[in-house]
């Protein structure tokens, strides 16, 4: 539609400087030139003809006086030019390079032009003088009726008018000049005038010829682009209409009061109506009785933005009464005077969609209670025993109590990290940002991870002055992130050491630095370390527990804080983990 | 914060493991005594007889779930100002902040650390007006 505005508004006055530009530009310089040798030679016969008749007259007329011999020779190089000429037009007929050969052929046909000119000359050299006043006419008479003769034999190509009629001017004048008479001097001072003026209208007329043929071919060339144009139009029409035809998807045409136009056969299978129950009704046939009103005002506004809409999730009525639940995308469709043509509706059934999602959802639910309620009885049960409520307990009883405590509580990191991960990676997680001030959270945290550190003999120690800025974050998924690093710097710490915890201020925001003197990362697990299920190798997750999910996790949440974690080796052995966090205005 | 220390629970809790790890934990830890109601059904009745101090309630249970008894409970005059601590697996965030704007003193996810759970209650209870 745009084109067609655009084709509009270019046809104002005093573009047709520019059209005839774009004729020029269009037309090919070389078709052109064929088209112009062409002409030239088509007229060669009848120039053929008119050579010999004229010729004949004039060799009757004049040999009735002297000079017999000098006729007779006169005739014979006339009639030599005359079969050279067709000689060439025969030559050129049957060139089947002709059109290629342009330059070459136009060449010959000037030479051609010239000798035809030069004998006309020559007669006018040689007789003039010769004769007596009314031969003297009509050989001027002659003369003057060759010359003009030429313009349109020639007017194709004016350089080849020029050449002819000055081979017989030539002579003609020099002859007049020097007869020793006045009216015949002063004739030869007109001669050249004529020839100019002659000459000039040749290239007039030239110009013209040129302009018609290239007028011919730009518009050649745009029949040949308006088919092209056409056959495209046609082609991407029926692509459009196969699109929309075969498409999954469910098409309808509305007008501006939403009355159908048109349907697909998508949306037949999906509404379970004909096309002929839907075309000529409202759309509202597709939509609840009880949302009419409420479809009628979104109808409206959209009349009015026409504004296209995009993941318009609608309840829509089938034929058999059930509903389906549909993704729409609706575009009006305006064109450049801004009337609206039509609104193209496009819906996709996303009924099983949001059932699996439901499904997925509850699966993910019922994982967590079903397997966390199980969970919670043998870990409590576990813990009572080892936390001695039932009295003193057999060493070797204990120790197995105490191994299936600590499988049960990995069991239970697994299926709450998972949760975790599935609830990041579904966009489920909500985070409850609060204003956290950072030595708090740090304190907090070496607080909350003291027995795990004791566990490993390993002693978490704030290091310096701890920072009183404060951070915008969720503090229990803070916490979590910060029981992570701790923990994992406590799982590889030899024992006996301590990890430190460290804040800084970064040109980011606050950096929380996490120490440790383990071994550090191993080259190979450097890239992937804050993937899914990725520990440093196999056995680490028996020897010390830990799911491979906690760095994931994370690395999501801090980015959900709009931060960044990361990790770099430490000087003098050990590993530093670092998040960063964005300063609380 | 109440004068007197935190003494009687009654805990509605239709799995049985899971009741006799709370008496445990609440009886031989905490030095608390413990009423255990397996129906739900029945619970107003037993917690009317029994006044508690505080009451737990398991979110999930056959023939009415834990918020729905809440509810009951705080259309009863008798039960109406007891409070009432949910403790659940299955909760989101969202469950629980709206248990707590209904007027639940406080919540415990499961799975509890059975060593942990009397001082949990404890801190609830010291919160309460």
């Amino acid at each position: 539609m745009n084109t067609l505005a655009n084709g509009i508004e270019s046809a104002e006055p005093g573009a047709a400087a520019a059209i005839t530009a774009d004729i020029r530009d269009r037309a090919d310089p070389a078709l052109v030139r064929a088209d112009r040798v062409e002409q030239l030679y088509s007229q060669l016969p009848l120039g053929m003809a008119a050579t010999i008749v004229i010729g004949v007259i004039a060799a009757m007329e004049l040999h009735e006086g002297r000079l017999l011999e000098l006729v007779l020779f006169w005739g014979g190089l006339l009639a030599v030019v005359v079969v050279l000429h067709a000689l060439l037009y025969l030559g050129y007929r049957n060139d089947s390079q002709r059109h290629e050969n342009t330059g070459q052929w136009l060449r010959w046909l000037g030479i051609g032009a010239f000798a035809a000119g030069a004998t006309w000359g020559f007669a006018a050299a040689v007789f003039f003088p010769s004769h007596a006043d009314e031969r003297q006419v009509f050989l001027a008479f002659l003369l003057a009726g060759v010359i003009s003769g030429g313009i349109p034999m020639y007017a194709a190509s004016w350089p080849v008018f020029a050449a002819y009629a000055a081979a017989i001017a030539l002579p003609f004048t020099y002859v007049l000049a020097t007869f020793g008479n006045r009216l015949f001097a002063e004739i030869a001072l007109l001669i050249p005038l004529f020839y100019g003026v002659s000459v000039a209208i040749a290239f007039r007329l030239n110009g013209v010829f040129l302009s018609g043929y290239r007028l011919r071919h730009a518009y050649q060339r745009q029949l040949v682009e308006l088919q092209e144009a056409r056959r495209q139009i046609e082609a991407s029409g029926r692509k459009l209409a196969l699109f929309a035809e075969r498409a999954p998807i469910a098409v309808l045409e509305l007008d501006a009061d939403g009355v159908v136009q048109d349907v697909n056969q998508a949306a037949e299978l999906l509404f379970g109506y004909a096309a002929d129950e839907l075309i000529g009704h409202s759309v509202k046939r597709l939509v609840q009785p009880k949302h009419h009103g409420d479809f009628e005002r979104d109808w409206a506004s959209l009349m009015t933005t026409r504004a296209p809409l995009a993941g318009v999730k609608v309840r829509n009525p089938r034929r058999d009464g059930i509903n389906v639940v549909c993704e729409w995308s609706v575009t009006p469709l305006v064109n450049a005077e801004g009337r609206m043509l039509s609104v193209i509706a496009q819906g996709r059934d996303i009924t099983a969609q949001l059932e699996a999602e439901r499904m997925k959802k509850e699966f993910t639910s019922t994982l967590s209670h079903e397997l966390r309620t199980p969970l919670t009885s043998i870990i409590g049960s576990l813990q009572l025993i080892n936390a001695g409520v039932l009295g003193e307990i057999p060493k070797d009883v204990t120790e197995l109590t105490e191994v299936a405590e600590r499988n049960g509580q990995r069991l239970l990191d697994l299926i709450n990290d998972i949760l975790d991960i599935e609830k990041i990676e579904s966009g489920k997680l909500k985070l409850m940002p609060e204003v956290i001030r950072v030595d708090e959270l740090v304190r907090e945290a070496i607080l909350l991870n003291k027995g795990f550190g004791d566990r490993f003999k390993v002693r978490y120690q704030a290091r310096g002055e701890l920072l009183t800025r404060e951070v915008t974050a969720d503090r229990k998924r803070l916490l979590q992130v910060m029981t992570n690093l701790l923990s994992n710097a406590a799982k590889f710490s030899p024992e006996g050491e301590v990890v430190e915890i460290s804040t800084e201020e970064v040109p980011q925001g606050l950096r929380v630095g996490v120490h440790d003197r383990g071994p550090g990362i191993p080259e190979g697990f450097r890239a992937r370390i804050f993937g899914r299920f990725s520990q440093a190798d196999s056995t680490t997750s028996r020897q010390k527990g830990g799911t491979g999910l906690g760095l994931a996790i994370c690395k999501r949440l801090v980015e959900m804080m709009h931060g960044h974690i990361g990790f770099q080796d430490r000087d003098g052995g050990g590993t530093t983990f670092w998040f960063e966090l964005p300063r609380h205005a | 914060m109440p004068e007197r220390p935190l003494n009687r629970i009654c805990y509605v809790e239709d799995d049985e493991d899971i009741q006799r790890i709370v008496r445990m934990s609440l009886e031989r830890i905490g030095k608390m005594t413990v009423e255990l109601v397996t129906d739900p059904m029945v619970a107003i009745g037993a917690i009317t007889s029994f006044k508690p101090d505080l009451v737990m309630l398991d979110w999930m249970m056959p023939g009415m779930d834990g918020p729905t008894l809440f509810r009951k409970m705080k259309q009863l005059p008798e039960v109406s100002a007891l409070p009432v601590v949910f403790i659940t697996a299955k909760a989101t965030q969202r469950d629980m902040d709206e248990l707590i704007a209904l007027g639940a003193a406080g919540t415990i996810s499961k799975p509890f650390y059975p060593k942990d759970l009397p001082d949990q209650l404890r801190a609830i209870w010291a919160k309460l007006p």
